[in-house]
């Protein structure tokens, strides 16, 4: 993909582009927002990665005016602020996603390849497959290599999300969001238990392990 | 409803200073009335008294016993009775007047007409006896004067209240009034600033720089102050939470980019991982201290939707069931009465308001314990309750929990930032809903009580 970085801290810049580099995407890296808005009008960009706090023109204008502009390339908004008025805001200025700062480039890279591939998620087929496991959306029916695997409501949700986004990883804060609707930090580890329940049903009784932990950012289902 | 208006009354200032006014101003009138009665009713006993005294002095001036009696016989026959009594009480029995014989008054007295045994009496008299000749002459001078002031100064005693009063009064309203009417300007104003709206001002009346007005924009400079130091509130924490962020950030870049270097020992590998989960700790200790910071500063209230409770409440312990089976507590959610438990206020926060509070409970009690999530209403309010049947908290340090990392002894171990229960008291603060730590014996029972109106 082709991402444009508009971030001032240099050093937050160079890790970004370096990581966003090395799994094969195109970066361009601005580090004021005028500078930022013109680049972002012009060049057909994926993604555009944005701080919140910019000299020149701060990342909320810079949204709104793109915006404005009838310009909807996928927006995420990095910042330093995680309040729910400021999600809020970030939010309601035009940005598809937000990320608070410090974060890990795991979850960076994975809300990027959540926001580019946008219109490519598995939405309209009625069955989800990933290797002999098969979900039928419509009689909410899970099956593994024959085998019929009751799910409760909030497992089924959890395997339906990773399944719709079949080779993406989906990070804890992407998974409360999505299948929970949280948006704060819980401290314990809500995510990892409801997936070790899910897993206990998916893939323990079964030779090879469809849910993939990927170190340091999330969970995966692979493509196959 | 009286009792309303009594209480309405007595609450505004300027209708309770009207009412003294009045009343003071009545009394006042009463007074100098009463005054001004008295004084004219002794001037007129004073002038009856002297011509009483010219009267005895006319009899006793005739010598003759016979002259005398045929005298007073004559006056008695001309005078009527209700403007003077004359009876003359001879030593040799006889008696001659216009009433009959009376007792002797030595001294001047009033004596009440109904004494007097004839038809035609006045209401009262003022009678002395005095020897003349050989007998004892009793006259008395009708005090009708008195009597009919008597009843003017009744009259107007009676009406001349009642016109103040409805003078005094109709004025005393108008001007309280419009008094209450600036005064409850004030007041909602102060509410409204209180309950956030900072921009909230009370309107200036073209009254001049009159005492209210002084207050109304000494009010007006204290919300221009409060709001300003809100605004600066809000850019400093983002100025702090940029400058401070960005170098935590790029610690964190620097060990991950040291962690993914490879080549690194095990040693070293793990003390990159721990410098990690404590930069983690470090941007969620401080991410808190903001929120909190954010929350106490007075947040507005426009994210605010109405919600039910029970919903929330269902919704957050889900996420918590695989957690609480895993680490073996017993964490259910109880529904107490029907819902629906309509209350207002912002899903996101009040979800982590319950979430801090099972994490809370999850950490410090043993492996066993049991966990209620209660929702119910109290009256017309709805209460959400976390219930645990661990160790508690002494009732000497339930205070203190609120405070922003503060830590109890026995947790001081445990994982946790301090910041979970201050989080929660700020959450409560901005929704209007009351927190409450009690003993649960044994255990602790967190109740939060919501008002079921939207935080005015």
């Amino acid at each position: 993909m082709k991402i444009l970085v508009i971030e001032d801290d240099t050093v937050t810049a160079a890790y970004i582009a370096d990581g966003l580099r090395q799994e094969g995407h195109s970066v361009d890296v601005v580090e004021n927002g005028l500078d930022g808005l013109m680049q972002a009008s012009h060049s057909g960009y994926d993604v555009l990665v944005i701080d919140r706090m910019l000299p020149g023109l701060d990342g909320l204008s810079l949204a709104k005016t793109l915006r404005g502009a009838k310009n909807r390339t996928p927006l995420l908004l990095l910042t330093a602020l995680g309040g729910v008025d400021d999600r809020i805001e970030g939010l309601n200025s035009g940005a598809d996603d937000y990320l608070v700062k410090p974060f890990a480039f795991g979850e960076l890279s994975a809300r990027i390849n959540a926001l580019g591939r946008r219109p490519q998620l598995a939405d309209q087929d009625q069955s989800l497959r990933a290797g002999d496991l098969e979900m039928d959306r419509l009689t909410r029916k899970v099956t593994r290599a024959g085998e019929v695997i009751d799910l409760l409501p909030r497992e089924y949700a959890l395997l339906e999300h990773l399944l719709r986004r079949r080779g993406r990883v989906q990070t804890r804060t992407m998974l409360l969001e999505a299948v929970w609707d949280i948006h704060f930090d819980p401290q314990t580890n809500v995510v990892e238990s409801h997936i070790s329940r899910l897993r206990a049903k998916v893939d323990k009784p079964f030779a090879s392990e469809l849910i993939v932990t990927v170190r340091g950012a999330g969970y995966r289902i692979d493509a196959t | 409803m009286i009792a309303r208006f009594q209480a309405t009354v007595m609450r505004s200032t300027p209708l309770r200073l009207t009412g003294l006014l009045v009343i003071l101003f009545v009394a006042s009138i009463l007074i100098s009335l009463g005054i001004a009665y008295l004084l004219l009713k002794s001037s007129i006993d004073e002038d009856i008294q002297s011509q009483m005294v010219e009267e005895f002095a006319s009899f006793r001036l005739i010598a003759d016993q016979n002259d005398l009696e045929e005298r007073i016989a004559q006056e008695a026959a001309a005078a009527a009775p209700q403007t003077m009594i004359i009876t003359y009480q001879a030593d040799g029995g006889q008696s001659i007047g216009n009433v009959a014989p009376m007792v002797v008054f030595p001294v001047t007295s009033i004596v009440k007409g109904a004494l007097v045994q004839t038809p035609q009496a006045a209401a009262s008299y003022l009678v002395q006896s005095s020897r003349i000749g050989q007998g004892t002459l009793t006259l008395g001078f009708s005090r009708q004067q008195v009597t009919e002031l008597g009843e003017v100064f009744w009259l107007v005693f009676l009406i001349s209240p009642l016109v103040t009063l409805g003078f005094a009064g109709a004025i005393g309203l108008w001007v309280a009034r419009a008094a209450r009417n600036r005064v409850e300007a004030i007041r909602s104003t102060l509410a409204d600033l209180t309950a956030g709206h900072l921009e909230a001002r009370v309107p200036i009346s073209n009254n001049g720089p009159d005492d209210l007005n002084q207050i109304s924009q000494s009010v007006n400079r204290m919300a221009a102050a409060q709001a300003a130091a809100v605004a600066s509130l809000r850019q400093i924490s983002s100025d702090i939470a940029h400058d401070l962020k960005t170098p935590i950030q790029r610690v964190a870049v620097l060990l991950e980019r040291l962690e993914n270097s490879g080549g690194l020992s095990d040693l070293h590998q793990d003390l990159v991982s721990a410098a990690r989960r404590q930069t983690d700790q470090i941007s969620r200790i401080f991410q808190s201290l903001l929120q909190i910071a954010q929350l106490e500063g007075g947040s507005n209230h426009d994210h605010f939707t109405q919600l039910d409770l029970h919903r929330l409440a269902a919704s957050i312990v889900e996420v918590y069931e695989t957690t609480a089976e895993d680490s073996g507590h017993d964490l259910r959610l109880i529904c107490e009465g029907t819902g629906p438990f309509t209350i207002f206020g912002e899903p996101n926060l009040l979800g982590q308001v319950l979430a801090n509070l099972i994490e809370n409970a999850l950490r410090h009690t043993q492996t066993g314990s049991r966990i209620e999530v209660v929702v119910k209403h109290v009256g017309p309010q709805s209460a959400l309750i976390v219930h645990d049947n661990g160790p508690g908290i002494p009732a000497w340090e339930r205070q203190n929990v609120l405070r922003r990392l503060y830590r109890l002894e026995r947790s001081r171990t445990s994982e946790g930032s301090g910041l979970g229960l201050s989080m929660v008291a700020a959450i409560c603060d901005l929704h209007g809903a009351k927190l409450l730590f009690d003993d649960a014996g044994p255990g602790l029972v967190v109740t939060v009580t919501f008002s079921n109106s939207l935080p005015s």
